[in-house]
């Protein structure tokens, strides 16, 4: 009893020491990004802002001023790059994974097992021939360059983790729908597609965050300050504007937020996702 | 409704043979019951009509028309599966609801049908549950209502039953039976279990390994079947079958435990057909139990009595061999008791040992 009272609370001192550490930093971006420029430089710092202000946000989201213009520019380039990729990706995906789950054809598992391969390397391994076959496809310094590397980078999860969820719906439904008369493609559209929305929100969100997060790729195949996205972006603020502090804090505060919003409002998805099909299968 | 035929139907999975050159006519109006033990192939018979698996060979019609290359939607069926599979993510009106909206069904009338038929399976109280929300019993129900909603030209139905309690089992048999009676409709049932086939179908077709044993009326198949394997196969508790010798020129039987066995004038013809040795077949409602030898009875021993109470089985052994015979309830017999067998001639089957036919007049 008392050893098990011991592993307890040491185990609760443990997970609020990883709490405190993971979002100390945060929460110091959040803190600074209220102060103003003077008082972000200030030793010893403020914990509590004495005077905070929502300046650099508002500097940071209005069109009428260069600073504004630049960052949401890099937002929207972001926003766009990690649609299109996560849009792409489940496009490619959801017929893939169905295939995998359903149909037997020559080299399937091969095939398959290849899909994975990808993932058993380092992204940064392949910046280089991917970086040549861009140039030969004459994508080098384009958008496209990074939407098409990000599919790739997204796909080998999204097949393995859609197909976990296929093959836990019963073939009998589909044959069902065919019987009452749907065709094959409705029995997919109408009968299989709703019961795997699950999985595909929460493949849909991890390439999306990917993508958004992505920051070598986007420095190496990107040079035009117009089409970058938001890492570099920013890292081009934190150069750039190098003693504003509270305006990067501010930036990244922004950056941070489309992904903690899908997370929160998506996360039941994404344990029922990564339970139910890929545990059981 | 409509009439079914199967012609030298054949399913390969690979090397495996599935369905067998199998052959048979679902008359128009009737309620055919396909049964086997498992894995000899019933299921993929069924979807095989039903057009979710591709023929390897032969030919199906429905009605007047060949759908060998039509897809499920366009053969104009219905089906309830094992596991119902009944959509989970729709309320039971919806599912009730789907195949009519897939044949672009108004939508006053697909509320019309669909009210009927819950009405009619009695479960009007259930239409804004979810299957998951349902017993086993409801589930079947909802299902059986998805495919009378329509009206198919044939209905097929894959152990619809194997999922419920005993009890109610029986319940739902009897509706199924009667809502075949009111609707006239063409029904191939599939079953494992052979008091369901017996007690609802018109005809019964005894499939094994793929290949068709027998296609007759439950009467027949259980009176008069063709091979061993269909008289092991139908009936309950099983066809006794014991091995034995043709001797006095196909006059009298000799068994391996060296009884003998007088035969009556048109056994002993049928016994004078076989190529070597017969098997001896006999239900046990055809078995007399008698406390004394005769030139027609076989001795044994009782092993155990069962009593269930309309009727008492008794184990009976001759030699190593173990007989099933059933008398009245009010007879006493106690284990090891010795008893003599007799049986009824006109009753009595025999197979041909080398074939596993059975020998005809
Ligand atoms: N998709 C498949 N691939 C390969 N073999 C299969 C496939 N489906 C069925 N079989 C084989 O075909 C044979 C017949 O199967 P089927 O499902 O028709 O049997 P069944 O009579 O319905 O049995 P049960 O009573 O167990 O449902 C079995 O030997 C089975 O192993
Ligand atoms: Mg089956």
């Amino acid at each position: 009893m008392k050893e098990h009272g011991f592993w307890r609370l040491g185990g609760k001192l443990y997970l609020a020491a990883l709490v405190v550490f993971t979002m100390l930093p945060m929460v110091w971006m959040v803190i600074t990004s209220l102060k103003t420029q003077f008082a972000a430089l200030q030793y010893p710092p403020e914990w509590i802002p004495r005077n905070p202000t929502l300046d650099q946000y508002w500097l940071l989201l209005s069109p009428a001023n260069a600073v504004g213009r630049e960052f949401l520019r890099y937002l929207f380039n972001s926003v766009w790059v990690s649609a299109a990729s996560t849009v792409l990706g489940v496009a490619v995906a959801v017929p893939a994974a169905y295939a995998f789950s359903r149909f037997r054809f020559p080299g399937r598992n091969l095939l398959f097992y290849s899909v994975l391969l990808r993932n058993m390397f380092p992204a940064v391994v392949f910046l280089m021939p991917l970086f040549i076959m861009m140039r030969w496809l004459g994508l080098v310094n384009t958008q496209a360059s990074l939407i098409l590397t990000y599919l790739t980078f997204g796909l080998p999860l999204s097949i393995w983790l859609l197909k976990g969820f296929y093959d836990n719906i019963p073939v009998q439904l589909e044959q069902a729908a065919r019987i009452d008369g749907a065709s094959r493609f409705q029995a997919f559209l109408l009968i299989v597609m709703p019961l795997s929305a699950p999985g595909i929100t929460a493949t849909a969100i991890y390439s999306f965050i990917m993508a958004w997060n992505e920051y070598v790729y986007a420095l190496t195949f990107l040079n035009d300050k117009d089409r970058l996205t938001l890492p570099v972006g920013l890292q081009r603020f934190f150069t750039e504007y190098a003693t504003n502090w509270p305006g990067l804090m501010a930036a990244s505060f922004i950056m941070s937020v489309p992904v903690v919003a899908l997370f929160l409002v998506l996360q039941k998805y994404f344990v029922r996702a990564l339970t139910d099909g890929a545990v059981k299968s | 409704m409509a009439q079914v035929r199967l012609g030298n139907i054949v399913k390969h999975y690979g090397d495996s043979i599935a369905v067998d050159d199998v052959s048979l006519t679902v008359e128009d109006g009737e309620f055919v019951a396909l049964v086997g033990p498992s894995g000899c192939g019933k299921t993929t018979t069924l979807n095989l009509v039903a057009g979710l698996l591709e023929l390897t060979g032969g030919t199906i019609h429905i009605g007047d028309r060949q759908v060998n290359e039509l897809d499920p939607k366009d053969r104009d069926i219905a089906m309830v599966f094992q596991n119902y599979a009944l959509y989970p993510n729709k309320t039971v009106y919806a599912n009730l609801a789907f195949p009519l909206q897939m044949r672009k069904t108004a939508k006053a009338d697909i509320d019309r049908k669909v009210r009927a038929a819950a009405a009619s399976l009695d479960i009007t109280h259930l239409l804004q549950r979810r299957p998951r929300e349902l017993s086993g019993g409801q589930q079947q129900r909802v299902a059986l209502g998805r495919a009378l909603v329509r009206d198919p030209k044939v209905f097929l139905m894959d152990e619809p039953l194997s999922n419920l309690d005993a009890k109610l089992r029986v319940q739902m048999r009897a509706e199924l039976k009667r809502f075949h009676q009111d609707l006239k409709a063409t029904i191939i049932y599939v079953t494992h279990d052979q008091l369901e086939a017996v007690t609802m179908a018109d005809r019964m077709a005894v499939m094994n390994h793929g290949v068709l044993q027998q296609y007759d009326t439950p009467e027949v198949v259980f009176n008069a079947p063709l091979n061993l394997f269909v008289a092991g196969f139908v009936g309950s508790p099983a066809m006794n079958l014991f091995p034995a010798e043709v001797a006095d020129g196909g006059a009298s039987l000799l068994g391996p435990e060296g009884w003998r066995l007088t035969l009556s004038e048109r056994n002993a013809a049928r016994a004078r057909r076989a190529t070597g040795g017969v098997i001896l077949g006999a239900r046990h409602s055809m078995i007399g139990l008698h406390g004394e030898p005769a030139t027609d009875r076989i001795p044994g021993r009782v092993y155990t009595v069962e009593p269930t109470g309309d009727i008492t089985f008794v184990h009976v052994r001759i030699a190593a061999a173990n007989v099933i015979a059933s008398v009245g309830p009010d007879i006493r017999l106690r284990a090891d008791d010795a008893v003599w067998l007799s049986f009824d001639q006109n009753k009595l089957h025999l197979f041909d040992v080398a074939s596993g036919q059975a020998l005809r007049d």
